[in-house]
């Protein structure tokens, strides 16, 4: 088995390798060329497809790294533990890619550091920059005994993981307030474009509704994520521990539904529901496949315990999230800036891109670490040459 | 709030000469092309609306948005009044226009090192004591500029002495107040004049921010005390002698 081989050519290796060729040439476009190449942003429409699908879909769907650990971790949902190591490589990379989403969104980023030692405390953005950079930091730290469980050196390692153990409740506990002050705060980002921000999804309560429904997303992630695992890598955690994550999410999208229509008829603007305009559609459509879909098919047993609905309907709850961030960050902006924005291919290619390599990354991790229980190796001598693809 | 400086620009008087636009290309070492809105290389322009003519520029708020918006203090308000950019700190977020109620502040979108560009009223010749560049060139004084306390009287003074005005100064409640303001014979709407909040725009993100120390110290304590009776009843259950759930991943 130790002899080396080329890699086969699989459909999706040749997906993958597309994607990153496509990544390389916007990546390309984007520093050599400049935002006017490789972006259709403009003065009007300053932040476009990086921000909506990059940094708010990316954060928000890294959200069940916080929940899952502070469920397991301080809660004592035991039951949860085989699968917080998923959910919080999982946050870990979505916060990576971010963090690497950041690389070609921000104009100068050789100077990313800035916010460190420039400081500004009125600045809603600057809080959201350090809470993630202490997160993706907590993250890590919450991540690090599956690496170092594969150092060779005993002691180190003994020393390192004993040491992890004393720390761990404190870095779960705050990493969950960091979590919960940041996931708002991407929302009240937009708290300053009053006026700009269309009635439908602008309102004073924009960090409660990002907090709210960025939950419910990284669940609905994280258990797609695991399914996907047991079906295709081996892994083998009871379904029964998904249906029960599953019941969590039904209320958690309630609670949201009531406070976004609450607030949508308290600040007037309940006369935009029924308009028939593009905004409005793409409102309803996020309402349909974020709340109202995945509300009826999770009260149903019989769809949280058929795996293949289970995910289904987590595929639902994560569209009808990427359907929100980017209806508020494009969608919503499109009438007060007069300019009819749609994304240049070379925006959906570096995101798409980057996406990809952190979903490569977590491939390989959960084949070569311990992050998820597994079905115990086939014996050797018995594997054809064919099953060993991974 | 120290005494400030700003500008009074009169609708009824601009005759549409451009001299302002030329001065201000003049004083950035920008090329005289005339453009037709506000760019990278445009701090002012002068829109033709109707039989009016409105200029534009940075309304250099009393408490700005972008100021409050931007993560490093690239923007800031200075003592003078001015709301003044240092390029060395920006890192291109472009947050500032974003939170821009009179969408002013550009983008170098065609440059690999781009940088965000708008008026800053001149600072550094109202540092001097020179007016700004715009103001100096107005042959007809349509533009004008000083202390914002005796150009506001001005202003005022003459709206109520003349009723062909508008009762209304651009300026003085809009965003709390800015350090740019317009006298018109032709209601602001009609003009193209935005509709902004009257209350200063970071007071919109400040309640959020003051939220940060309840959300550390009500979220820390609760999840603090969720962790100690989850402790807790561990530790009663051991004590009873009884299983707990097998760990699969706890390893030492």
């Amino acid at each position: 088995m130790s002899i080396y081989r080329l890699p086969k050519i699989t459909f999706w290796r040749t997906v993958v390798a597309v994607i990153f060729a496509a990544g390389l040439y916007a990546a390309y476009a984007r520093f050599f060329l400049g935002f006017q190449q490789s972006t259709n942003l403009a003065d009007a429409q300053p932040w476009g497809l990086w921000v909506g699908l990059g940094t708010l879909c990316g954060v928000g769907i890294s959200a069940g790294g916080f929940a899952i650990a502070a469920a397991v971790y301080l809660l004592g949902f035991e039951r949860y533990r085989q699968v917080v190591r998923a959910a919080v490589l999982l946050s870990f990379l979505g916060y990576l890619s971010v963090i690497v989403g950041m690389m070609y969104e921000l104009g100068l980023p050789w100077r990313i550091w800035h916010p460190i030692v420039m400081w500004n405390r009125r600045s809603v953005l600057f809080e959201v920059s350090w809470c993630v950079m202490l997160y993706s930091t907590v993250l890590a730290l919450e991540f690090s005994p599956s690496l170092v469980e594969r150092v060779p050196w005993v002691r180190l390692r003994k020393l390192y993981l004993k040491w992890h153990h004393h720390i761990l409740i404190g870095l779960v506990m705050v990493g969950a307030i960091l979590s919960s002050l940041h996931q708002s705060f991407l929302g009240g980002l937009y708290l300053l474009a009053k006026g700009k921000l269309d009635p439908l999804w602008y309102s004073q309560y924009l960090p409660t509704l990002f907090y709210l429904s960025a939950v419910p997303a990284g669940l609905a992630a994280t258990i797609m994520a695991v399914f996907l695992c047991n079906r295709s890598l081996n892994a083998r955690v009871d379904y029964d521990v998904l249906a029960e994550m599953s019941q969590i999410i039904a209320p958690l999208l309630y609670v949201y539904a009531v406070l976004r229509g609450v607030d949508l008829f308290t600040h007037g603007a309940a006369s935009y529901l029924w308009l028939w305009r593009e905004e409005t559609l793409l409102f309803w459509l996020e309402i349909g496949l974020f709340v109202i879909a995945p509300v009826i098919l999770l009260s149903r047993s019989r769809v949280r315990h058929n795996p293949q609905a289970l995910y289904f309907t987590c595929s639902l709850v994560v569209m009808g999230f990427m359907a929100n961030r980017l209806n508020v960050a494009i969608t919503a902006f499109q009438k007060s800036s007069g300019l009819y924005y749609v994304p240049k291919w070379t925006e959906f290619a570096l995101n798409i891109a980057t996406v990809t390599a952190a979903v490569v990354a977590f491939h390989y991790a959960v084949v070569y670490l311990e992050i998820l229980p597994k079905n115990p190796p086939p014996k050797k001598w018995l594997v054809p040459d064919t099953a060993a693809t991974a | 709030m120290p005494r400030t400086r700003a500008i009074l620009i009169d609708i009824t008087k601009c005759i549409g000469c451009l001299s302002c636009e030329r001065a201000c290309k003049e004083t950035h070492g920008f090329p005289q092309d005339p453009e037709p809105a506000l760019s990278p290389t445009a701090y002012t322009v002068v829109e033709e609306r109707g039989d009016r003519y409105v200029r534009r520029l940075c309304m250099n708020c009393q408490d700005p948005a972008c100021a409050s918006a931007c993560l490093v203090g690239a923007l800031k308000k200075t003592e003078l009044g001015p709301v003044t950019y240092e390029s060395s700190k920006c890192i291109g977020c472009r947050y500032c226009i974003v939170a821009c109620p009179f969408n002013v502040p550009r983008y170098e979108w065609s440059k690999l090192v781009p940088f965000v560009k708008k008026c800053d009223m001149c600072y550094a010749r109202q540092v001097k004591g020179q007016p700004p560049a715009c103001v100096e060139a107005c042959p007809v004084q349509a533009s004008i500029s000083g202390w914002r306390d005796e150009i506001l009287e001005e202003a005022q003074k003459r709206v109520l002495l003349d009723p062909k005005y508008v009762r209304h100064i651009y300026g003085s409640e809009e965003v709390g107040g800015t350090s740019v303001f317009f006298i018109s014979d032709v209601p602001f709407e009609k003009l193209g004049f935005a509709t902004v909040p009257s209350q200063p725009m970071p007071i919109l993100t400040a309640n959020a921010l003051g939220d940060i120390p309840t959300v550390v110290l009500v979220g820390g304590g609760l999840l603090a005390g969720l962790y100690w009776i989850t402790n807790r009843r561990k530790q009663v259950a051991l004590a009873e002698g009884q299983e707990l759930t097998p760990n699969a991943h706890e390893r030492e």
